[in-house]
């Protein structure tokens, strides 16, 4: 091959962003094929899908034992960063399945699918940044798109004040990100983050306060996209106006992101700051974890009470931050992967119950779903036992791995506190059985009969019941995934 | 024993209790779905073919077959490994073949007695299950198989006398069964964790083969105040099972209740097969309770109370299965004494034996049962033999084989005990060699009136037979029928067939035809003992020897009471009761030990209960402490957080930039 010379050498840098470079080819391309598909016609929709398998295998085979490094190190494709690529993957596939009925009737629905992509992409760097620069690069893109997505039914008056309030807030973590990143770059003078770690483990004296001033609006600003109180309050209101596919979605994907940004940076950036973060995301955690399992309870809306239940489990989440372990971190990975079982069956039967005209989301309307149909009956009760961490499905161990990290780590009233309140969520995860199975039907089903969502639910139900008795596969693999990284 | 090219197929062995467990299942799970005969067909068939892999079974060990071995390991915990395995030996295989030919039988007649039962399929399902439990129970080689089987049989034991749960009495029996059970179970339980305690390891061979050094350690243990040999106190924890689930006293006040089941299920279980589980037990583990002579007193004492108690009620009862289910109890009195006297062999045989004809006994009264439109009141009946000739011979042959009258099979292997009891010496407590003599001879006594005087008032006196059943009066279908001949060939010939086929009573071999599937020490050995006496050999000599010995006249004079009071002075019983007044009134109540119960326990207990439900539950949870505190305050925490979420822009903007600002002051202050 001839010898090209751009600003960096091609093709070996590039060709470690081939799954970005996928995904961004595909969707700029989706955006002119759509202009000439038919309204309705599905085509873009299993376009975009293919688009993500294709960045799955791209990824898949560009994996190796030694982590790839690109653009100077602004770019990094190591174990962790394939692993989280794959959850985000299988959320944005799945998100896409969801939508596939849901949205069918909107205008302009390529862009819809395109905007997903484009989330996706934001996501990719996210996960693959060892620094500021990308990160916040990807952060932002995901971001927009997500707002955007919010808003996707105009006509609806609900969703565009979801996404406004969504999108003033999102540009106020943002402000509070950046400004964190700049007191830290003003101590270290780098973005990078391991280099940014060995500065600060030697700032002294004014810099110190800087140092903490630059953490806790960083951590502000992160939290507010992994919805931790008190930066939480958007949470419930966008996944309430949200199309319920968006909803599913940016209940995972982002979170996926987050999470292995905050890793990232706890691993790299702050590990001479630790016993001050861990002071304050254990404040966090204890108010997340209340505030999360405490409003669901008060909730009508399943789409409201589903994401205070995010909240709750971001505080259980930050269990495995806490403890600041290879096996929190690995137990981190592990509840990721469970949580998006989980969380894709149960919006999935959510949308299939989804009425023409009505919303078909509130409590209520579950009541009697056990007669009409036990299928769905079935997988929404094993979802909502998974999700409030029976033994033995997924959940219950999603639970244990993070939990047991922090009592490793010493934080045993932190667990035992999360343990009191993970018993209270139960409660209204289990009054969703208990309008499915013991209440009778107030309202005819009409259900939407969609083969692939039919079996997004099977596939997730029959995951969850095989991951609660067989978990030890996962938990290898989310060990293996960290191998570099701490 | 010695090596032999015979081996025993594994798979075939494992049919064996496969095979019922199958046919319950399908008739379990499917039988929704099914025609009344496709589930009796599937079930009964497995089971028939089961009965004869168990006979085929029988005649390679009795050839000189056997088999030893772990098939595959239950669980592990540490260095506590369960395994499952078989040990197929003489002992194994005659409970195999007493427990699948009954159950065949069983099987069968339940074709015709519970026909149009809406139930259908789940009795089958029910009774196939229990086979396979209690194949289980005899075939397995660790107390953890062992255990298993015992738990399952109590299960199935359980839902079959409950089986009609639409009746008060049947649930209230079958709670009642559980509980007594229990009791027993957890003796049972605390003497197989002693075990595994003691000695490392549940399976039997390593635990026999360890006893005689393990008691030559003299370990002993604080019991209660006692010091106790640990191996008295294993083997008396052990029997406390065997009396559950044999019903003996004072555990046996479920055994009577149990006969609220369907009539199948208390000629399988509650006669033939399950209550005998104590009576292997022992057995099974003679290895360990020869080296315990206190065990052995407890089980003497135990047994001769139950034989001899029981059969005074049997004498005044009225409901026709409940004669026989307390004669049940005393049989089984009879083969606990025969365990305490180190008679083993005799107690199996008596086992066997009682399997057959005490089977049959049940399921005749059930024809009659069946014929009578549902009446069990023995008072209510009369010439029914009239009507029912295949049930009366039957049941006549049955009464004759219970009776213990030569050549029936309960003479030979009854006579063997009673012989054995006056042959054994205790070293200490002679008294209770002396009472189980007694208690076993007079029992012969009432055991032949009781049974005779059930026979003549349901087949001959006078009739007494309700007007509105009259006209249903009839033998019973083929379906019955021929499992009860079936039977009566084991009543009849099982004795004779064990005397001379199996060798079980000569004294010359040690433990006749167990070989080494039973121990026994050779001071104790009461079969020696009758051989220094100039013991009598084979069938033959048995029975022309019985004229010159006091039980066969006890029972020729028991049958000869019944009938001469219920024959010629049909007015006499009247007369005898009224006159013994308090004595029968404390027969007819069965000693009170129902209202004992209820005084010492059930009230306390559901007194207690009550407290708790309604200071503990009620008072504290539901509305007290519990609710105020908690459920309140989260339920209270919930609005609170809702009303916090108010829906504007700003104080959601408030909330964050606050959230920062407390958390900066806080690192700033402590920095």
């Amino acid at each position: 091959m001839a010898n090209v010379t751009f600003p960096f050498p091609f093709p070996d840098h590039l060709i470690t962003l081939m799954p970005e470079m996928i995904v961004a080819i595909m969707a700029m391309f989706l955006l002119l094929f759509d202009v000439f598909v038919a309204k309705g016609s599905k085509t873009t929709a299993y376009l975009a899908i293919a688009t993500t398998v294709a960045a799955g295998v791209a990824t898949w085979s560009l994996q190796g034992p030694d982590p790839l490094v690109a653009f100077y190190g602004f770019f990094v494709f190591d174990s962790f960063a394939v692993f989280s690529k794959f959850l985000i993957y299988v959320a944005t596939a799945l998100g896409m399945i969801l939508s596939l009925e849901y949205m069918k009737n909107e205008k302009h629905i390529g862009e819809y699918y395109v905007l997903m992509l484009f989330a996706m992409l934001g996501m990719m760097l996210m996960v693959s940044s060892n620094n500021f620069v990308t990160m916040y690069l990807g952060l932002e893109l995901m971001a927009l798109c997500v707002y955007v997505l919010v808003a996707y039914q105009r006509e609806v008056l609900r969703a565009n004040e979801a996404a406004l309030k969504y999108f003033i807030l999102g540009a106020l973590s943002s402000g509070m990100l950046l400004y964190g990143i700049t007191f830290l770059y003003g101590v270290t003078g780098s973005f990078d983050f391991a280099v940014m770690g060995e500065k600060l483990a030697h700032a002294e004296g004014d810099a110190t306060a800087a140092v903490m001033l630059g953490m806790v609006f960083l951590i502000a600003g992160l939290g507010f996209k992994v919805s931790m109180a008190p930066f939480h309050m958007w949470t419930p209101d966008a996944y309430e106006g949200a199309p319920t596919p968006v909803t599913a979605f940016m209940s995972v994907a982002p979170k996926v992101a987050g999470f292995v940004i905050f890793m990232r940076i706890v691993a790299d950036l702050l590990p001479a700051l630790q016993h001050e973060y861990q002071s304050i995301l254990i404040g966090v955690a204890v108010l997340t974890i209340a505030v999360g399992n405490l409003a669901a309870i008060a909730q009508r809306n399943i789409k409201r009470m589903l994401a205070y239940s995010t909240v709750g489990h971001v505080g259980f989440i930050m269990m495995g931050l806490i403890a600041g372990s290879p096996a929190g971190f690995s137990g981190i990975l592990v509840y990721l992967s469970i949580y998006l079982v989980m969380t894709m069956g149960v919006f999935a039967v959510i949308i299939l119950m989804r009425r023409e005209g009505i919303q078909g989301e509130l409590l209520d309307d579950f009541a009697g779903l056990s007669k009409v149909r036990p299928g769905y009956a079935l997988a929404m009760g094993l979802f909502m036992f998974s999700m409030a961490g029976i033994p033995f499905l997924g959940g219950f161990w999603a639970k244990y791995v993070v939990f047991m990290a922090a009592v490793e780590a010493g934080h045993l009233y932190l667990v035992l506190y999360a343990l009191l309140f993970s018993a209270v969520g139960a409660f209204y995860y289990l009054r969703v059985v208990k309008y499915i199975y013991f209440d009778e039907e107030r309202v005819a089903f009409n259900f939407i009969e969609s083969r692939p969502m039919q079996a997004t639910v099977f596939v997730t139900a029959v995951t969850i019941v095989f991951l609660g008795l067989f978990p030890d596969a996962l938990f290898e693999l989310c060990r293996q995934a960290l191998v570099g990284l701490v | 024993m010695q090596e032999t090219a015979l081996t025993l197929s594994t798979t075939e062995l494992l049919a064996i209790p496969a095979l019922p467990l199958i046919g319950a299942m399908i008739a379990g799970l499917f039988g929704w779905a099914m025609k009344e005969r496709m589930a009796h067909s599937i079930t009964s068939g497995f089971v028939i073919l089961s009965a004869l892999l168990s006979i085929h079974v029988f005649t390679q060990v009795l050839a000189g077959a056997s088999f030893h071995g772990n098939l595959w390991t239950w669980m592990i915990a540490g260095d506590f490994v369960v395994p499952v395995g078989l040990l197929i030996d003489r002992l194994t295989t005659i409970m195999m073949v007493t427990v699948t030919v009954v159950s065949a039988c069983v099987h069968i007649y339940t074709i015709g007695y519970m026909h149009g039962d809406p139930g259908y399929p789940r009795f089958f399902a029910y009774i196939s299950a229990f086979t396979f439990s209690m194949l289980v129970l005899v075939m397995g080689n660790n107390f953890f198989t062992l255990f298993f089987g015992w738990e399952a049989v109590g299960l199935f034991s359980y839902l079959l006398i409950g089986f009609w749960f639409k009746r008060e009495s049947a649930n209230y029996a079958a709670m009642k069964a559980f509980i007594v059970n229990r009791v027993g179970d957890f003796g049972f339980a605390v003497g197989i964790l002693a075990i595994w305690y003691y000695y490392g390891s549940v399976e039997y061979k390593t635990v026999f083969a360890m006893t005689p050094d393990f008691v030559a350690q003299n370990v002993t243990l604080g019991f209660m105040g006692w010091e106790v040999a640990a191996i008295t106190f294993i083997c008396l924890a052990l029997f406390v099972g065997a009396m559950g689930k044999s019903g003996q006293v004072p555990l046996h006040v479920w055994l009577p209740d149990s006969m609220e089941g369907p009539t199948p299920i208390s000629a399988l279980i509650h006669a033939a097969t399950m209550v005998t589980a104590g009576v292997f037990m022992v057995a099974r583990l003679s290895p360990m309770f020869e080296f315990s002579e206190t065990a052995l007193v407890v089980v003497t004492l135990v047994g001769a109370i139950t034989a001899w108690m029981c059969a005074t009620i049997g004498l005044v009862q009225n409901d026709i299965k409940r004669v026989i289910a307390y004669s049940t109890c005393s049989q089984l009195g009879y083969m606990f004494v025969g365990l305490g006297v180190s008679a083993y062999s005799a107690s199996i045989f008596h086992l066997m034996t009682h399997a057959y004809f005490k089977a049959l006994l049940f399921l005749a009264a059930g024809s009659v049962i069946h014929a009578v439109m549902a009446e069990q009141d023995i008072r209510k009946m009369g010439q029914l033999r009239k009507y029912m000739p295949v049930t009366y011979i039957t049941m006549l042959l049955a009464a004759l084989a219970l009776a213990g009258v030569p050549p029936f099979a309960g003479f030979f292997s009854k006579d063997l005990i009673i012989e054995a009891t006056m042959a054994r010496e205790f070293t200490e407590y002679g008294w209770v060699g002396s009472f189980a003599t007694f208690a076993v001879l007079t029992g012969v006594f009432m055991t032949a009136f009781y049974t005779f005087r059930m026979f003549f008032l349901t087949f001959h006196n006078s009739d007494r037979v309700d007007p509105h059943a009259k006209g249903h009066l009839h033998e019973s279908p083929k379906v019955i029928t021929i499992p009860l001949m079936i039977l009566a060939v084991g009543a009849v010939g099982s004795g004779i067939w064990g005397v001379t086929v199996l060798d079980i009573a000569n004294p010359e071999v040690l433990n006749g035809y167990f070989g080494d599937a039973i121990f026994v020490m050779d001071a104790h050995n009461p079969l020696m003992v009758m051989a220094a006496d100039g013991g009598v050999h084979g069938a033959l000599g048995m029975i022309l020897h019985a004229p010159f010995t006091l039980p066969f006249w006890l029972a020729l004079g028991g049958i000869g009471l019944a009938y001469f009071m219920y024959f010629k002075q049909t007015t006499m019983p009247a007369k005898i009761a009224a006159a013994s007044g308090p004595i029968y009134t404390f027969l007819l109540n069965k000693w009170y030990w129902d209202e004992l119960y209820e005084k010492i326990f059930i009230r306390p207990a559901r007194s207690l209960g009550t407290f708790l439900w309604q200071r503990g539950d009620l008072g504290i949870i539901d509305k007290g402490a519990i609710h105020k505190g908690i459920i309140d305050n989260i339920v209270a925490g919930a609005a609170r957080m809702r009303a916090m979420q108010t829906g504007f822009v700003y104080h959601y903007a408030f909330a964050m930039v606050s959230g920062v600002f407390v958390l900066l002051t806080y690192l700033l202050l402590k920095a």
